[in-house]
């Protein structure tokens, strides 16, 4: 018995080596990479651009189900948004709220026939509106068929050869689609282009728009910070030099119209339709040959509500587990495939073992390690040597994330900003990062039991005209 | 060594990388508060210098006195700012004065860095300021391997209309993407003659694969002395050249353009008839009425959107025809009438673009 403790515990700390060594890699290939956007960011000419007629023509699409308390606000920040030609297409994926009625209101709407083909095959149509107030507006309005559906709906009516999908709860910020739009200026290659998400949660909102940011005070949104900034800036920094990212955020992603035609559109049954979609879009261009990058672009920003309260982040991060549960299993033909490049050697390893399997190795740690404990197996002292250097290499990785938000964007200007910041990444191991293993745990569990569906998400709302502090 | 002591090596290494992570973030904040307590003030003061001399009330001289108490990098980002607001003629005198500072010497040096930064950094203070003398520079510049120092090279050709550049940038067109391609077209109008003369070389070249790609920035021009060239591709053997001379035609209000343009509207490539009947459209010609009122019923949609939009630009009659076909028999037509006829002007506008 203590043979089988002693392998098993070697199993996972080279396990656990393994990956950290990976996320080191990432760390310190996000180092340049942060260093260049940085620079490319500063040295923008927003001015010139906005005048030339170079920037291509954006479809920005928003899926919206039961959206009434934030829809409008989020509607107009969106169509106010600094870009030359670009247009908006809401998608009312059969709320049960008043969300159309607030957009009938709000913006002046009148139906118009239906005259674009519908390529991609959703739920039926039940009108199709343009507003007499603002003309860039489209409102599709049809049945329920969750936000891969609604997504599809957008693209069949959107005019242009760039879309971009973005959660109705999301805040844009002014000048984030010209920065967006930059990795096109410098190329012809893209396929597709991912923004960052921060956390809204504690900032102050006025006229859709974050007008000071702020890190949350209370523990739950506040550690979402965190997390946040250790994915955007050094995870998917980090990728951007490996070339194989799989995730574009679904809340705010910039796609080329005529790929997400080819692949089909979203794929409906998904659980978790943004990754679904990259692998498939990777898969798709790879096994054509199609040169072409996934780069994340760090400056735009987008700003969205994060879950307050423990049962609803942790619906949240089963969900995504979910679904990357099931993309891995989908195209597990990808793995280890060398026809897929550095997506099949690199991307999907570390998505399948790195990410998906995490949870289960760690509670097998957790487990491992107690019972070595208690069947001496182990010495206590060593079992706790190796729990203090695991979890220093968390604190490590998120305190690295936090020293390239300060070197670079800034978005946390004020000192007290700053120490919650460190006391959050510091403190995220202890507790926090546990329960987020067993939320993610549970995903294993529900993978089949679970059918897909909006996501559940409480939301206090931007609202109205005015100041307002999100959560 | 044993297990316990490589992780307590591993443990004391953490512990040391997160503190000193933690006195990299403050020591960071600190040098960037000291930095911009000194820095503010020097901007301010440079603003308002720029504001005195824009209004005639000092010399360059003081401008450049400003300008030097500055790091290279906040200095060009005040050049950015205030190029924009300064009447040409003394834009052209301060970057001539400019050439005889120890800062845009350095900057200049940057040129033939290894660094892109620095060289992106050289590239945009010779969009703002270069002069005959640096054409040697941007041409470099122009080539370089990195998109950003490039893009950045090609603004200089606003300010700098040497045959030469435009030579070079005319050969890297077809190379580049089309929002690069757009970008190009808009600081490539004022070197037009230039341009132009390029073009029409480039014109012959029946059987070069980047002639699409060629007519559609020389399109951008909106360059009369193109039309020709165009209507003479007009049935060129490749779709997308004759879709970019469709695209292109509707800029000219030519009898030759509209001639070509109504045997483009029959092509048999679709996104040719779209352009075609688009470009009909923005010229307007009654005589062409019935071609566009027959793409209303084209098999494909795009073509018959563009139609309907087409139409409305022909004021009553197109008005008119519009009318009909939402009364009409083919179902196709009568939605797409009733969509544009619901169209506010500006809606309209913005549809057609």
């Amino acid at each position: 018995m203590n043979g089988v403790l002693h392998d098993i515990n070697i199993a996972i700390l080279v396990y656990f080596l393994g990956l950290n060594s990976f996320y080191a890699l990432l760390l310190v290939l996000s180092i340049p990479e942060v260093w260049a956007q940085t620079r490319l960011a500063e040295d923008e000419d927003f001015q010139r651009l906005m005048q030339s007629d170079a920037l291509p023509p954006i479809s920005i699409l928003v899926p919206a189900h039961n959206e009434s308390a934030t829809i409008e606000a989020s509607v107009t920040a969106i169509l106010t948004l600094e870009y030359r030609t670009f247009e908006v297409v809401v998608v009312n994926d059969g709320s049960k709220d008043a969300t159309l009625d607030q957009l009938r209101q709000a913006f002046d709407l009148y139906e118009v026939p239906r005259t674009y083909p519908e390529t991609l095959p959703t739920k039926p149509l039940r009108g199709v509106y343009r507003s007499r107030t603002r003309t860039r507006l489209l409102v599709v309005d049809k049945e329920n068929g969750g936000k891969a559906d609604s997504l599809n709906a957008a693209i069949n009516a959107s005019r242009f050869p760039l879309v971009i999908a973005v959660d109705a709860d999301t805040l844009i910020e002014p000048d984030a689609l010209l920065r967006l739009t930059r990795p096109f200026l410098l190329g012809r290659r893209i396929a597709a282009v991912g923004g960052t998400i921060r956390v809204a949660n504690g900032c102050t909102v006025k006229d859709g728009r974050v007008t000071d940011a702020r890190v949350p005070r209370r523990f739950l949104p506040g550690i979402q910070v965190v997390e946040y900034l250790r994915a955007f800036l050094f995870g998917r920094l980090g990728w951007n030099r490996l070339g194989g990212s799989l995730i574009i955020s679904g809340a705010f992603g910039l796609f080329r119209k005529e790929y997400l035609h080819a692949i089909g559109g979203y794929r409906t049954t998904s659980v978790v339709e943004d990754l679904d979609l990259v692998v498939r879009l990777h898969r798709y261009l790879r096994q054509r040959k199609i040169d072409y990058v996934i780069p994340f672009v760090p400056d735009p920003v987008a700003w969205t509500e994060v879950p307050e309260s423990a049962r609803i982040l942790s619906r949240q991060r089963e969900r995504w587990h979910r679904g990357l549960i099931a993309a891995m299993w989908l195209y597990k033909g990808m793995l280890f495939n060398p026809r897929y490049g550095r997506v099949g050697l690199l991307a999907m390893p570390f998505f399948t073992f790195g990410e998906m399997l995490a949870p289960v190795v760690e509670v097998g740690g957790y487990v491992g390690t107690l019972l070595g404990v208690a069947l001496h197996a182990i010495d206590l002292p060593f079992a706790l040597l190796f729990l203090l250097v695991a979890w220093g290499y968390g604190m490590l990785l998120s305190l690295w994330a936090v020293v390239l938000e300060e070197v670079s964007f800034r978005r946390y200007g004020r000192v007290g900003d700053l120490v919650r910041l460190l006391g959050y990444a510091t403190f995220e191991t202890f507790g926090y990062r546990q329960l987020t293993v067993w939320w993610r745990l549970k995903a294993f569990l529900g993978l089949w039991t679970r059918r897909h569906a909006w996501g559940e998400m409480t939301r206090k709302g931007f609202d109205a005209p005015g100041k307002q502090v999100v959560g | 060594m044993t297990s316990r002591q490589l992780l307590v090596i591993v443990a004391l290494g953490q512990g040391a990388v997160l503190v000193g992570l933690i006195v990299l973030i403050i020591v960071h904040r600190w040098i960037r508060r000291r930095r911009s307590a000194v820095l503010t003030p020097r901007r301010a003061e440079l603003d308002v210098v720029m504001q005195r001399w824009t209004l005639g009330q000092c010399g360059s001289d003081d401008v450049l006195r400003a300008l030097a108490r500055l790091p290279a990098s906040l200095a060009i980002e005040a050049l950015v700012t205030w190029s924009a607001r300064v009447a040409s003629e003394r834009w052209q005198e301060l970057s001539r004065a400019l050439e005889h500072q120890w800062w845009p010497r350095l900057v200049r040096a940057n040129s033939r860095s290894a660094r892109w930064w620095k060289r992106l950094e050289c590239a945009r203070f010779l969009s703002l300021a270069a002069t005959q003398h640096d054409i040697g520079r941007v041409l470099r510049l122009l080539r370089d391997t990195h998109p950003a120092v490039q893009l950045a090279a090609a603004t200089t050709l606003e300010r700098v209309g040497s045959p030469v550049l435009v030579a070079a940038a005319l050969d890297q067109l077809p190379f580049l993407g089309p929002t690069v391609q757009a970008y190009y077209a808009s600081v490539l109008k004022r070197a037009r003659p230039a341009v132009v003369r390029h073009l029409l070389q480039l014109f012959r070249r029946l059987d070069d694969p980047r002639l699409s790609r060629i007519i559609e920035f020389a399109g951008r021009l909106h360059e009369p002395v193109l039309r020709a060239g165009f209507t003479t591709l007009a049935t060129h053997r490749d779709a997308e050249v004759r879709t970019q001379v469709a695209r292109a035609l509707g800029k000219f209000p030519h009898a030759e353009s509209v001639a070509a343009l109504g045997c483009l509207v029959q092509d048999e490539s679709w996104p040719v008839r779209a352009q075609a009947v688009r470009s009909l459209g923005m010229i307007a010609d009654p005589t062409t009425l019935p071609l566009v009122r027959a793409a209303l019923q084209d098999a494909e949609w795009w073509v018959r959107l563009r139609a309907g939009l087409a139409l409305a630009r022909f004021g009553a009659p197109g008005r008119n025809a519009l009318l009909q076909a939402e009364v009409g028999p083919d179902a196709a037509s009568r939605d797409l009438a009733r969509l544009v006829l619901g169209l506010s002007a500006q809606a309209l506008m913005e549809y057609a673009a």
